[in-house]
């Protein structure tokens, strides 16, 4: 047990958690979702890509790219948020939809980077 | 190649692992710095309390950290916003000179700037199209092989352990970029890195100046890439044995290279002339044979070069006479002289007034000079022979009254680039030097009567149906007589034999030293010619053409044979 390894699976956890928690809820209602949560998700993941450049397992590659593809993910769905927000409107069912459709789609990713790291871990048990 | 590619391409990715954590500190500062602005209530003009959106907030973020400062937008802050725009700048301000010293710090750091420079080497190796030479040791035969290699077109890789002579090969102003790797020539990863084991690989020179690198240089070679050539610099003849075991293609020591030209020099002046023209880049068949004296020589310093010239002299009857501190049980009273040969008293005990040549051949430069002064102040005819080590006491060693200057890295650079450049000319050289004075004497006549002034260069011809179509046609034809005269014709319709001189015929085992010219040749035979570079594009361009010449000199040659 060692604490980066605890800190890494930690970070990457946390990442999938946040995002999935953000986009529980009514997909078209954006009163289901809260910005906060998607903040921290996206900073969250950042930090995780940043803590996979260090990884060098065979899957370290696999992880890094899943990772990019949460941040590119989630980035697009707060620059969204950020576009349809503007001058404190309202988002429409169909702007929600779309800043939550992305972050469903980061959250594929998050899962994939977990189901990663739980084969590393039962590897590094062998 | 591919071993050690992985290592050198992970460079980024290494340079990304050190920044982790000053990169994770500026996402956490920034995430929390734009939180909390998003928290923090302000008043706006009207007296209405607002909030920043998050856009708003990584806007104000972002410049905030950078340039403190484009005013506070889209109202002017309250005193709690402020207070946080505070911690902010401080915070940020910090977490940038901590990522951007940090983003230094490894740039400046040796193992990833060894990593950098060697995947900048492996890339550019990667991408020479041409077959190349690695060149291992760039000292003084080194830096010379590169420079005529590379003003002759043909790409070169260098290595050598030394950064700086590494960082000269970028200031040595060459014709072509030459990549060159700072590494261990012994390491086997270096070699490999440096384009060893890549097809294009055209030989290997183990330049390094000392033989156990050079042997572990040609074992590498020969184990990681058993098809390319290796040639090898030697001092000690202890090592030929060990490098010869591990494969050298040629062996060069440069002390037994110079006394043998000093004794053909000696034996069979006009072959040296020949050697000479046929070595040298501009060399031309019209110099006049040396003439080194017959008389005793006598041989200051008592080491490897002294003893070489020693062994080659007393084969040829010459009498010699040793002066050095320290000698050995084959020197006696009457053929040495134990003292310092740099001490005038004891060159003058050596009775240099009846010697005609001496050798300042001791391992330190300045003494071979002063040797060469004080010799010069006892006798004003004595043949001084001079032993250069460092390259950079070249101006005053031609300033110095020796007559011939030997420095070693140059001996062995024309040696390897005679043996890169006419392989067969070794051959050649090999076999004439058995042949007696009169002989090169007549081959000297010949070459100036048909070259004459004009620059020599050696080349040779293969008769084989990729290289030389239309010659292997007509011999294959019975009613043709393909001869060596047909070849150096002309094939303007003059009929005219170009100038050239054809100096060795190869015929399977068989090796014919200057053959004739009207003997029938087959496929296969390798012929080396020398002759002036207008004769070489035309005989080359013959073996090709659209038909072998077959004007007036067909019907003289059928005519001379019967």
């Amino acid at each position: 047990m060692s604490t980066e390894r605890v800190l890494f699976a930690f970070v990457i956890v946390l990442a999938l958690t946040l995002n999935v928690g953000f986009v529980a809820g009514d997909i078209a209602d954006i009163a289901h979702h809260n910005v906060y949560e998607l903040f921290a998700a996206l900073a969250v993941s950042l930090i995780a890509t940043v803590m996979k450049f260090g990884d060098r397992s065979a899957l370290g590659s696999t992880m890094l790219a899943t990772s990019l593809v949460a941040d590119l993910q989630l980035i697009a769905a707060a620059a969204a948020w950020g576009f349809y927000g503007q001058g404190d409107a309202v988002l429409t069912a169909h702007h929600g939809a779309t800043v939550v459709s992305l972050a469903i789609g980061a959250a594929v990713a998050n899962v994939v980077s977990v189901v990663l790291l739980l084969i590393e871990t039962t590897n590094l048990r062998r | 190649m591919t071993v050690a590619a992985p290592r050198a391409r992970h460079g980024i990715f290494i340079l990304l692992r050190r920044l982790r954590v000053p990169l994770a500190v500026l996402i956490v500062v920034y995430a929390v710095a734009v939180a909390g602005f998003t928290l923090i209530p302000g008043i706006d003009a009207q007296g209405r309390p607002w909030a920043m959106s998050f856009l708003q907030a990584f806007y104000f973020v972002s410049f905030l950290g950078t340039t403190i400062g484009l005013g506070e937008i889209p109202h002017p802050f309250s005193d709690t916003q402020r207070l946080w725009a505070t911690a902010t700048i401080y915070g940020s301000v910090v977490a940038w000179l901590y990522s951007i010293s940090a983003l230094f710090s490894v740039l400046q750091d040796p193992s990833f700037r060894r990593i950098m420079h060697e995947s900048r080497v492996e890339r550019a190796v990667r991408r020479l199209q041409e077959p190349f030479y690695l060149v291992c040791g760039y000292d003084d035969a080194g830096i010379r092989v590169t420079r005529e290699l590379a003003e002759d077109g043909t790409s070169v890789v260098i290595v050598d352990v030394e950064s700086a002579r590494v960082d000269a090969v970028e200031v040595e102003d060459l014709p072509a970029v030459v990549p060159a790797l700072q590494g261990d020539t012994s390491d086997p990863k270096t070699l490999v890195l440096a384009g060893l084991t890549n097809d294009l690989c055209a030989g290997v020179l183990a330049l390094t100046g000392q033989d156990s690198t050079n042997t572990k240089i040609v074992l590498t070679a020969r184990l990681l890439n058993p098809a390319v050539p290796v040639l090898c610099a030697a001092r000690e003849h202890a090592a030929h044995a060990r490098m010869a075991a591990a494969g050298a293609t040629h062996i060069i020591n440069p002390y037994d290279t110079f006394a043998e030209r000093v004794a053909l020099s000696i034996r069979t002046p006009s072959l040296h002339v020949i050697y000479e023209s046929l070595t040298t880049q501009r060399g031309t068949a019209m110099n006049e044979p040396q003439g080194l004296p017959h008389g005793r020589w006598v041989l200051c310093g008592f080491g490897l070069f002294t003893r070489a010239l020693r062994r080659q002299l007393t084969r040829l009857q010459i009498e010699t006479f040793v002066i050095d501190v320290e000698l050995d049980d084959t020197c006696d009273e009457k053929n040495s002289l134990q003292g310092d040969p740099t001490d005038p008293a004891v060159l003058r005990g050596a009775d240099l007034e009846s010697a005609s040549a001496i050798v300042a051949g001791t391992a330190v430069d300045i003494d071979n000079l002063a040797i060469t002064l004080a010799a010069r102040a006892l006798n004003k005819r004595l043949y001084i022979v001079a032993r250069q080590t460092q390259r950079r006491n070249g101006s005053i060693f031609r300033a110095s009254p020796a007559n011939l200057v030997m420095l070693s890295g140059y001996i062995v650079a024309a040696e390897v680039l005679r043996v890169i450049r006419a392989p067969q000319l070794t051959t050649f050289l090999r076999r004439a030097r058995d042949e007696e004075e009169a002989w090169a004497a007549a081959l000297l006549q010949r070459m100036r009567n048909v070259i004459g002034a004009e620059i020599v260069e050696s080349w040779s011809i293969e008769l084989t149906p990729d290289r030389a179509p239309t010659a292997c046609v007509a011999i294959d034809r019975p009613q043709e007589d393909v001869t060596l005269q047909r070849l150096m014709t002309r094939a303007d319709g003059s009929g005219e034999l170009v100038q050239a001189v054809p100096l060795l015929l190869h015929r399977g085992q068989e090796r014919l030293l200057l053959p004739a010219t009207d003997v029938p040749l087959q496929i296969g035979d390798r012929i080396l010619c020398c002759g002036s570079a207008r004769a070489r594009v035309v005989m080359r361009g013959n073996l090709s053409a659209h038909a072998l010449p077959i004007l007036a000199s067909h019907e003289q040659a059928r005519a001379t044979r019967t």
